[in-house]
């Protein structure tokens, strides 16, 4: 449309005045100011704009550059060209071996970060120690030898070589002896190493030495059978067992193995073909296995070798010259009962002892051969090869040296220097010899005496085998390359010996293609790979024959007695028995601080050794937990924190082997006092009794405990019944007696939806012997900070599963009215029968979960699978949810483990943290943590199922904790499949959940604890 | 208020001769328009050298971590939260007096609630100071307010007691911080129009424009009433939902119905404890026996022993149920609060806050000075004890023995809630300082009738019974602001 409206802006310009129109021609209406600015004030006033910009760009410049810090640099270079069998974010699992256990390995981007059992393992079929579990985080030590050292001063491998090798032709010139001294070795490939080096240096002996050892009983079965090797015990296939003072669960020979074999005739399996088996313990200290015997009688090492005598004769129906009772009637009954025990289970029992007297090991293996346990439930002709070490001949290699007859002497594995009972004596002689050569991997007490360090390769990154039962093959595997400079032992040796094949994996390989590979039907390329795959070869068993012990027992008996009169202690003095820590081995071990920080399986101890008294003598004595005392035994004396152990013998001290070490690195050294100095020589083997005197030093030195109060205080918390009473109620003693009470049905609140899964677990108390590898394995998958010695002392550690130990008192040899209640406690007399419980204590996942309706914020809330999850970033840190767990299972960040000095030690190293497992975060200060029910296991598993396009197996998915358990004590699974085994489990009579009356609905089930217990006992 | 004259046989409010409503303006703002004296200083100085403390000690705390403190796994409350109830349970008293007993027309509350209103609010900031401090990730708290947030349908946790706390906290706080100040706006017009230069712009400012008309004072009135109705219920609430941290959890020793009767109780119980401490120092310094008189600190020390009483039944009552309920949890907690590891703790409590409170059944001991002062801080103590008593001793030992743990405080448990006293008191001096700590318009409305003065003006007069005359003489010998003398001629 046609428009002629004009719009304006002005009046001006509606009248276009002749102003507007000459104004309009410019750009600018009015002309701008700037001659006047510029000429003007403007720049001269006191801060004109651009000083006032100046000073501006120049503040913020400086403020920003001063600010500014360096970026860090992270190096992390990607795959250039991705290995075809690394796939970022996958596990990828190879198959070794540690000491002679077939093991997997978990890597994730090509390191290890856990280490698991091979399913296929003739010991514990997929059970693992403690230390096991603990080993991966060796490999990651910042403190481990980085380089070889000659006198101290590092060097490269072939300024070594050349040293080493002219050294070597030196002494080889003068004819003078050269020893390797090794820990027992089983692997055939080592051997033939050393025995080449034999070979190529005649003068050469090789030297088993191990610094706890098993010599009696291979010289006993020299002297009964002509035999010298350490038998394959089957526990499994023993009725009655008889152990005089053999830690056998734990610390004796194969643990894990005999967990495995022991707990298949006591656990829910067994139990419900009404099958348990029944174990008597006779023992100085409380051990974890006499946690767990049906009967335990408290005998002083002194008598130990009177009622092993007695023993045969009640079973021989004979008396041996000299024999005595004992001293202690209770001893005296209880021989008597356990032998008609023995005799009634004949071909199914077992007699162990822990001595290494080889008198003592004669008589036990009379006392085996009368039982008919030759052949049955003790082995001969399959003989273990863990331990070889003979105490004589380490003792004669010192003297040795002494004489100055040694030329060279290399040193693998072994520590003579901090674990040989004179070891002012060994590294004094040490002196004498021209070569000296350490392969140990930390610059340890023998390395640092030692002229050459050759540091040795983590065993996760070397090849090797292992032997370590006959029949048995399992082959080591590297599974990264080496961290730090280091070399392979028996490569150094190859290379010093001037072998052929230096390369020790191919002296690996032949080894296994001359013959091991055949045992097992495999052979050539294909074969050795099937190897390393599956990890081991079986050969065929060979049938265990029967053995007859014939020889005259006299001189035997005598033997026995005069070494009990040796240890007898008289007027003020104890006897002074050592043992060797479940936690950290002979010492081996002491700079792991996953280790450190396990509690004894017992005392709950972390972080230290200790003198462990019975109450009744503290009271006496006037002692209290924590003091002080100085204890003196055979020439050598230390200071020890005293601990009130229930079911400690009268009058005698109990202390660990494997503390105190000197030069095993920040986490360990100086933690508790060295023990084996109290060792002595006796028959040619090394004692582990003495006669000590002590005194209190008059200061206290506080133990750090996880558990510091110890009886159940009579709750429904532990539920238990006898053997007896479980056979005419299964139920008996699980409070469901009398049906099932539905605590849940006057309910106010509505169930959790779980429509696929419903995550629980099932825990046999009957099978948890309470040993701990849980509690590492636990640390391992979950990258759970370790606090130290004093923050556990503060009750803060930070363990996500614990094993709760209770002690009861049978004051009147009665179970049934065991006491357990601290105020009854106080009043008794006698605390030598105690009956011991241990209890896997983890997150609940209650489904009516206390922790989650107190959170503030709705970081704790429940899954869709019945699972209490916990998400770290919403934390605000009340510690509400902690307060009101009725379980106690929540911990708190109380710093930031990962971040803060005081903590360096233990998982801050730089190449510590690569042990982390990078599917769970580390938790920063501040937030709450607790058992997650291994979540990223679940979410992997699941994952792995949709991927394959098939439904998830029932125990596909395993928590690192059931994984690891020898005993199988822990079940877990999904509550809404009525056919797994964790339904099975929990449908079992004897289960209970702690704390049901609180209606939390728990979602972890506890069977009952099942005591195989003899009436007749009550009297004993 | 009340322009007639009341009552003979009342004890009156306001003692002393020739008091005008000039004398008293003169007399409550002396500290305010004069420079401090000695004892303020020193006072100041040690409460700012403890407020020190605090920031150093907290400080400590945020740098390190609160694995400072002595808590452990077992334990996860200890000090913190015992300071934290202790200072929420002081801030009471202030409430109850400004609001409840305005309610209840007790007129005598005149003199003492603009004291206790502040004593309330600087109370609860020690509290909350605890709230942010105990918290693992302080530098979080914003997740504890059901703010919108880019998490879709993150919300806080309605069902737990905590986020009660936060908004019974902060209500608490906002309220009775408007409360405090409407109450001030009038004093501080007398300031203003008292002072010069800079202050008066500051007074000036701060009086929101009070004019004095009859229409302000009439909105005044009934915004102090509605405020007080506001406020109410709150007295009731506050430590009801504190208690219900406790009550609905599933601890034995904390899972008890009573305990909201029994806080608050124990709240008013420790709010006029600490009334009473602070009172009977500032009324000798300041001066200001005529307005804060021997009634006064009677009236108080009465209701202490009330409430004494009812938390002495409680604690009967408490260990009556565990005994009753026949739960071997509850029975045993309670068993050991009474002989276990911290019996010291249990019977600290009860002689603190249930015995000697007793003595104030005396009618000579309520009406001492240095008697009543020394126990109010025995209540203070008690009180203390009580919350560290539930606290502690309950966690220390619950469910599952393994677990069985001591608290030992640290030097920095210790130097938290020492500097938070600290901080009180250096807030507290600060106040009496720039503010009226008496209010002086409320004690005005007094003058005319519940005054000694009017009193006697009445006796002279000849306008009293005699007898009822000499029952008020009679009242009046446990003053030591009158002159007795006086009477004795008459």
């Amino acid at each position: 449309m046609d428009s002629n409206k004009k719009y304006w802006k002005g009046l001006e310009e509606l009248n276009r005045t002749p102003e507007f129109v000459e104004k309009n021609k410019n750009e600018f209406a009015e002309p701008l100011p700037i001659e006047e600015l510029l000429s003007g004030s403007g720049l001269s006033a006191p801060t004109p704009r651009r000083d006032f910009l100046k000073a501006l760009g120049f503040g913020v410049g400086a403020v920003t550059l001063a600010a500014c810090q360096k970026v860090p640099v992270h190096k992390s270079i990607p795959y250039l060209i991705k290995p075809e069998e690394v796939t970022p974010g996958v596990a990828n699992y190879y198959s070794s071996s540690y000491e002679g256990q077939a093991i997997l390995v978990k890597t994730r981007e090509g390191r290890p970060i856990k280490v698991e059992g091979n399913p296929n393992d003739v010991f514990s079929k997929g059970g693992l120690s403690a230390q096991a579990q603990a080993s991966v985080l060796d490999l990651y030590d910042v403190n481990r030898l980085q380089n070889p050292k000659i006198k101290g001063v590092e060097a490269g491998w072939e300024e070594a070589d050349a040293y080493v090798k002219k050294e070597l032709a030196a002494v080889a010139a003068s004819g003078k002896g050269i020893r390797i001294v090794t820990s027992t070795v089983h692997s055939p490939s080592t051997l033939a190493v050393i025995a080449e080096f034999i070979t190529k240096y005649p003068t050469t002996k090789h030297i088993n030495y191990d610094a706890v050892s098993y010599t009696g009983i291979i010289q006993a079965n020299q002297n009964s059978f002509g035999k010298a090797v350490l038998p394959h015990y089957n526990f499994d296939k023993a009725d009655v067992i008889v152990s005089f003072g053999a830690d056998f669960l734990s610390t004796w020979i194969s643990g894990e193995e005999f967990t495995r074999q022991y707990v298949s005739n006591r656990n829910s399996k067994s139990l419900a073909n009404k099958k348990m088996s029944r174990h008597i313990q006779f023992e100085t200290g409380m051990s974890l296995t006499g946690t767990n015997a049906d009967a335990r009688i408290t005998t002083k090492p002194s008598e130990m070798g009177a009622a092993l005598i007695n023993l045969y004769n009640a079973i021989a129906g004979t008396t041996l010259a000299g024999s005595k009772a004992t001293g202690s009637k209770k001893v005296d009954t209880a021989i008597m009962l356990a032998a008609k025990e023995l005799v009634a289970a004949k071909g199914k029992a077992l007699v162990v002892s822990g001595s290494n007297d080889v008198a003592t090991q004669v008589l036990v293996n009379a006392i085996n051969s009368l039982l008919g346990s030759y052949g049955t439930t003790i082995d001969l002709d399959n003989p273990s090869k863990q331990y070889a070490g003979n105490d004589a001949t380490f003792v004669e290699f010192v003297s040795e040296l002494n004489r100055g007859d040694v030329g060279a002497v290399f040193f693998l594995n072994v520590n003579p220097a901090y674990d040989y009972y004179k070891g002012a004596e060994f590294t004094a002689a040490l002196k004498k010899a021209r070569l000296s050569v350490s392969f140990a991997d930390h610059a340890d007490e023998t390395a640092l005496l030692s002229s050459v360090n050759a540091p040795n390769h983590h065993y996760l990154e070397s090849w090797g085998d292992a032997n370590a039962v006959e029949g048995y093959y399992t082959v080591i595997q590297p599974t990264i390359n080496p961290v730090y400079s280091t070399r392979q032992a028996e490569h150094s040796l190859l290379v010093w010996m001037e072998n052929p094949i230096k390369d020790y994996y191919t002296y690996v390989r032949k080894t296994w293609d001359s013959g091991l590979l055949a045992k097992g039907g495999l052979a050539g390329q294909k074969g050795w790979e099937t190897l390393l795959q599956t990890g081991m070869v079986i050969a065929a068993p060979v049938a265990a024959a029967s053995y007859t012990f014939s020889l005259d027992l006299a001189g035997v008996a005598q033997k026995i007695l005069t070494q009990g009169k040796a240890v007898a202690a008289n007027g003020d003095k104890f006897e002074l028995s050592l043992y060797v820590s479940p936690a950290i081995g002979d010492g081996r071990f002491a700079n792991n601080p996953w280790l450190q920080e396990l509690p004894d399986p017992v005392s709950k101890v972390t972080w230290d050794n200790f003198a462990a008294m019975s109450i009744s003598d503290m009271k006496k004595l006037k002692l209290e937990e924590g003091d002080v005392i100085k204890i003196d035994a055979n020439g050598y004396s230390v200071e020890l924190p005293v601990l009130a152990q229930p079911g400690q013998t009268q009058g005698t001290l109990s202390v660990a082997v494997g503390y105190g070490r000197t030069n095993a690195g920040p986490v360990g050294n100086n933690v508790g006092k060295n023990a084996y100095p109290f060792f002595s020589l006796s028959n040619g083997t090394f004692q582990t009794a003495a006669v000590a005197s002590f005194k209190s030093s008059g200061y206290k030195s506080p133990l750090a405990q996880t558990q510091t109060h110890h009886s159940y205080e009579g709750r429904s918390v532990i539920r238990e019944a006898t053997f007896v009473e479980y056979k005419k109620n299964p139920a008996k003693g699980s409070g469901n007696e009398h049906g099932r009470k539905d605590y849940n049905a006057e309910s106010l609140w509505d169930n959790h939806d779980r429509p696929v899964y419903d995550w629980v677990m099932a825990i046999d108390l009957n099978a948890c012997t309470g040993c701990g590898a849980c509690v590492v394995a636990c640390n391992a998958e979950n990258n759970i900070p370790v606090v130290g010695k004093e923050e556990v002392a503060r009750r803060r550690e930070m363990h996500w599963i614990r094993i709760d130990r209770y002690y009861a008192y049978n004051d009147h040899g009665d179970a049934e009215e065991a006491v357990s209640k601290e105020k009854e406690i106080d009043k008794l007399d006698n605390f030598d029968n105690v009956s011991v419980v241990h209890q896997p204590m983890l997150c609940q996942h209650c489904d009516h979960a206390p922790c989650e309706t107190v959170c503030p914020v709705l970081a704790t809330v429940h899954s869709s699978e019945g699972l209490n999850h916990m998400a770290y970033n919403r934390c605000v840190g009340t510690r509400y949810c902690a307060n009101n767990c009725p379980f106690k299972v929540r911990r708190f960040n109380w710093f930031n483990y990962w971040n803060d000095a005081r903590f360096d030690n233990y998982l801050q190293g730089e190449h510590t943290q690569l042990v982390l497992n990078p599917d769970v975060v580390t938790r920063f200060r501040g937030v709450m943590e607790k058992c997650s029910m291994c979540i990223q296991r679940i979410q992997a598993g699941k994952l792995k199922a949709k991927i394959e396009k098939r439904p998830l197996k029932d125990g596909e998915i395993k928590m690192a904790c059931q994984q690891t358990c020898s005993a199988n004590a822990i079940v877990f699974g999904n509550r809404n499949d009525p056919n797994s085994e964790v339904s099975k489990a929990l449908a079992s009579e004897r289960t209970y959940y702690v704390l049901e009356e609180l209606n939390v609905q728990p979602g972890i089930g506890y069977q009952t604890k099942i005591r195989n217990i003899v009436e007749t006992e009550a009297q004993a | 208020m009340a322009s007639h004259s009341e009552s003979i046989i009342r004890e009156p409010l306001i003692t002393g001769k020739d008091i005008t409503y000039a004398k008293i303006t003169n007399d409550v703002l002396r500290p305010v328009e004069n420079m401090p004296g000695k004892a303020w200083w020193i006072g100041f100085s040690v409460a700012s050298l403890g407020a020190l403390l605090w920031v150093f000690a907290i400080s400590w705390t945020f740098w390190f971590g609160l694995g400072e403190w002595g808590l452990n796994k077992t334990v996860g409350w200890a000090w913190d939260i015992t300071g934290f109830v202790w200072w929420v349970g002081i801030g009471h008293a202030g409430t109850l007096i400004s609001a409840v007993l305005l309610l209840f027309r007790q007129n005598w509350r005149n003199s003492i609630n603009r004291s206790a209103e502040a004593m309330t609010i600087f109370a609860v900031i020690c509290a909350a100071t605890y709230i942010a401090a105990h918290m693992g990730r302080p530098w979080m708290a914003v997740y504890s307010l059901p703010l919108p947030n880019q998490y879709g349908s993150l919300w806080v946790n309605w069902n737990s007691p905590l986020i009660w706390d936060v908004f019974a906290i902060s209500t608490y706080f906002s309220v009775s911080l408007v409360f405090w100040y409407t109450g001030l706006l009038p004093d501080i017009a007398t300031i203003r129009d008292r002072a010069q230069g800079l202050r008066r712009k500051i007074y000036s400012v701060l009086s929101f424009g009070w004019t004095g008309s009859v229409k302000t004072w009439q909105r005044f009135e009934t915004v102090s009433l509605i405020l007080a109705g506001v406020s109410t219920p709150l007295v009731l609430s506050v430590h009801t939902i504190v208690s219900m941290d406790f009550a609905t959890s599933l601890e034995p020793g904390w899972h008890t119905t009573i305990f909201p009767p029994y806080f608050v109780a124990g709240a008013i119980f420790s709010g006029f404890a600490m009334v009473q401490t602070l009172l009977l120092i500032a009324r000798k310094v300041l001066g200001l026996e005529n307005y804060i008189t021997m009634f006064h600190i009677e009236s108080m020390n009465k209701i202490i022993m009330l409430t004494g009483s009812i938390v002495g039944v409680a604690y009967l009552t408490e260990l009556f149920i565990a005994f009753y309920s026949q739960n071997e949890y509850e029975q045993y907690a309670f068993a050991n609060r009474i002989s276990g590891p911290y019996w010291w703790a249990y019977w600290s409590m009860m002689t603190c806050n249930v015995i000697t409170p007793q003595l104030f059944w005396f009618k000579k001991i309520r009406t001492n000075i240095p008697l009543s002062w020394v126990l109010s801080i025995v209540v203070n103590i008690g009180m203390w004890f009580e919350r560290f008593v539930i606290i502690v001793t309950s966690l220390h030992r619950d469910f599952i023995p393994s677990s069985w743990a001591m608290f030992y405080p640290t030097w920095v448990d210790v130097s938290v809630f020492i500097g938070s006293i600290g901080v009180f008191f250096t807030m507290f001096l600060l106040f009496i300082r720039v503010l009226p700590s008496v209010a002086m318009a409320e004690v005005k409305l007094l003058l005319k009738s519940s005054s000694e003065q009017s009193k006697k003006k009445l006796m002279e007069e000849g306008h009293v019974v005699p007898a009822e005359a000499e029952f008020y003489i009679a009242s009046l010998e446990k003053f030591d602001s009158v002159d007795q003398s006086e009477y004795l001629k008459a």
